[in-house]
């Protein structure tokens, strides 16, 4: 994809999302569109270190309820604005991030898998545990100041306000990553996925390029819980729990992870399928342990994956429809 | 106070040692990590529960493990065989599903309220030890913890069985080449993984509750145990089962705002020094 067809994309996926929330009136539309849009943002953030590492996180949730947390600390200290408290979360987010990832993307296959799981489930349980302070099990209400971003509250706070500052920022967050991911970092990286031996013996230094991508995605996956602390004004250890990560990663597998946009996608699929189930959702475990057995044995690519093999074929039908037609006019 | 608390450690680590030798055993030979292996140890231990409360304990303790036994060899059957040509990552994702459905059968089935399988008469008293009183029952744990790791590794060395599992775990393909039916030995492997954590789940019944979050505790700190110890080595688990239990119990004694931390900071300690465990060796 050249510069102009992606900056075409983004101009008209921020205008799709304007349009959406101007001409959808149900309050109750716009805040199912705006939670699957910040899951989208949160998937994206798993789906980028799945694209580039090859590696499988079961507890990113870490870095989305990290985010929250952050947030509201900061606030409740009253030690600085709320623009700035968001920046100094999402930077203490790419550091830490990047500090463990030098040492966790070091761990060999699946059992990169476990350690993400176990260091989730230990930042739940250590929240959720701790009195006082953070809130314990209790969680913890983010109090934001009277305006954010230069808005007042009544206006930012809008489900149609809402709803457009997630799905501009989802927007803008895959078209910052395929950019850098043309850059020849997104090729280190792929090169260091594909077979990191035979890209260190060609002189690439595998390990830095590596964490920075897990800190990466930690930060995108951090943006989303953002985003969940403005909609929800709330934060909870539930927001740390590992089957919160596990969720996300199905919406990640369903929607495929090969292009940038195909977790957001999984996840907007999520939060619509769910609420179709309606009356049968004390199920939804079940239902959707089937359907991620299902797309993993039948479409290990997703649904991005099936789109887009849907439109190859398509693109390649017509000739080859039209070459037997040939053939026989030949012999004729 | 301190040998109570050694003894608890200890009951601790011999039920993450049941747990994590079949989690082994199937990374062994399937290459698969079963992220199922908790939801399978609570599945044992609910099957247990209805066992027990319409006959005993004694025939919960094998019947239970039984049931999970043919569970295990249909899910190599019928899952991990088919599977086998696909990339570990999806497969492991497959037992992903498999964890929610299970999860979620667990709830329909038996609800969400806190049960428990009652202490078996015959266990039901104190031994005194140096002063100490402890309950005989979770003596009995220990017992079971050693028995599975002294049983499986006198079956791994000594059986031909044993051997062959060994071999398929090195190399699958040469091994087939040489006779070996490794579905078969696949299928059984897969089967007393399976009943292994059903055992762990009966076991764990009378003294820790059943409910529906007692799969991600275990398995957690089954994953501590298998990654620390190094993925498919039966040995370091073992080991580092038992150092797990006793870092536990001492924590939850002489730290406990940190108590959940110290495992893993093992963990994380053990990793920057052995990427790849104390006793893996494969990158």
């Amino acid at each position: 994809m050249n510069m102009i067809s992606l900056t075409l994309r983004t101009v008209a996926a921020l205008l799709l999302g304007a349009a959406a929330a101007r001409l959808i009136a149900s309050e109750t539309v716009l805040s199912l569109l705006t939670q699957a849009t910040i899951f989208g943002v949160f998937a994206t953030g798993i789906g980028v270190l799945l694209r580039q590492n090859g590696a499988v996180s079961f507890g990113h949730a870490l870095f989305y309820g990290g985010a929250g947390y952050g947030v509201g600390l900061l606030l409740k200290l009253q030690w600085t604005g709320a623009e700035a408290a968001i920046a100094l979360t999402l930077l203490a987010i790419a550091a830490s991030a990047f500090l463990m990832g030098l040492v966790i993307v070091r761990v060999p296959g699946i059992a990169f898998g476990m350690v993400t799981l176990a260091m989730g489930q230990v930042s739940f349980l250590a929240v959720s545990r701790a009195r006082g302070f953070i809130g314990g099990a209790d969680g913890l209400t983010i109090e934001w100041p009277a305006t954010v971003f230069g808005l007042p509250q009544s206006v930012l706070f809008r489900p149609d306000n809402l709803f457009l500052l997630s799905w501009s920022v989802l927007v803008l967050v895959i078209a910052g990553l395929s950019l850098v991911f043309r850059s020849r970092f997104g090729s280190i990286t792929e090169a260091a996925r594909d077979n990191e031996e035979r890209a260190r013996f060609i002189g690439i230094a595998t390990l830095v390029p590596r964490a920075v991508i897990y800190a990466l995605s930690a930060v995108v996956a951090g943006i989303g819980g953002v985003l969940s602390a403005l909609n929800s004004g709330f934060v909870s250890p539930e927001s740390l729990h590992w089957s919160l990560s596990g969720m996300t990663l199905m919406m990640v597998i369903v929607g495929g992870a090969k292009p940038l946009w195909g977790p957001a996608l999984g996840a907007i699929v999520y939060f619509l399928f769910k609420d179709v189930l309606g009356d049968y959702a004390t199920h939804w475990m079940a239902v959707f342990g089937v359907v991620l057995i299902v797309v993993i044995v039948f479409a290990p690519h997703g649904l991005a994956g099936s789109i887009q093999l849907m439109r190859r074929t398509r693109q390649r039908a017509p000739t080859a429809a039209a070459a037997p037609i040939r053939t026989a006019q030949a012999h004729k | 106070m301190s040998l109570v608390n050694l003894f608890n450690g200890l009951v601790y680590g011999s039920l993450l040692i049941v747990m994590c030798s079949g989690l082994a055993l199937i990374y062994g030979l399937r290459r698969v990590v079963n992220f199922a292996h908790g939801s399978l140890y609570m599945l044992g231990a609910y099957i247990g529960y209805s066992i027990a409360s319409v006959s005993n304990f004694w025939v919960a303790l094998v019947c239970a493990p039984l049931a999970m036994a043919v569970f295990g060899v249909l899910l190599d059957r019928y899952g991990f065989r088919l599977l086998q040509k696909r990339e570990p990552l999806s497969v492991v994702l497959v037992t992903f599903g498999l964890l929610l459905v299970i999860e979620d059968a667990v709830q329909s089935v038996w609800g969400k309220a806190n049960l428990s399988i009652p202490t078996p008469q015959a266990l039901d008293f104190t031994v005194e030890v140096l002063g100490a009183s402890l309950p005989a029952y979770r003596i009995g744990v220990i017992v079971v913890g050693l028995a599975v790791a002294v049983g499986l590794t006198l079956w791994l060395r000594l059986s031909k069985a044993g051997l062959s599992v060994r071999a398929a775990s090195t190399d699958p393909v040469t091994t087939a080449m040489q006779g070996v039916n490794t579905d078969a030995l696949s299928a059984l492997v897969v089967g007393v993984g399976t009943a292994l954590a059903g055992l762990a789940g009966v076991v764990a019944g009378p003294f820790l509750s059943l409910s529906p979050a007692m799969s991600s505790d275990v398995l957690i700190d089954s994953f501590v145990v298998v990654v620390v110890g190094g993925l498919g080595s039966l040995m370091g688990a073992f080991i580092v089962a038992m150092v797990l239990g006793l870092v536990q119990s001492f924590g939850a004694v002489h730290l406990p705002d940190s108590a959940v931390l110290l495992p893993f900071l093992l963990m994380v300690a053990i990793l920057i020094w052995r990427p790849e465990g104390l006793a893996g060796n494969r990158s």
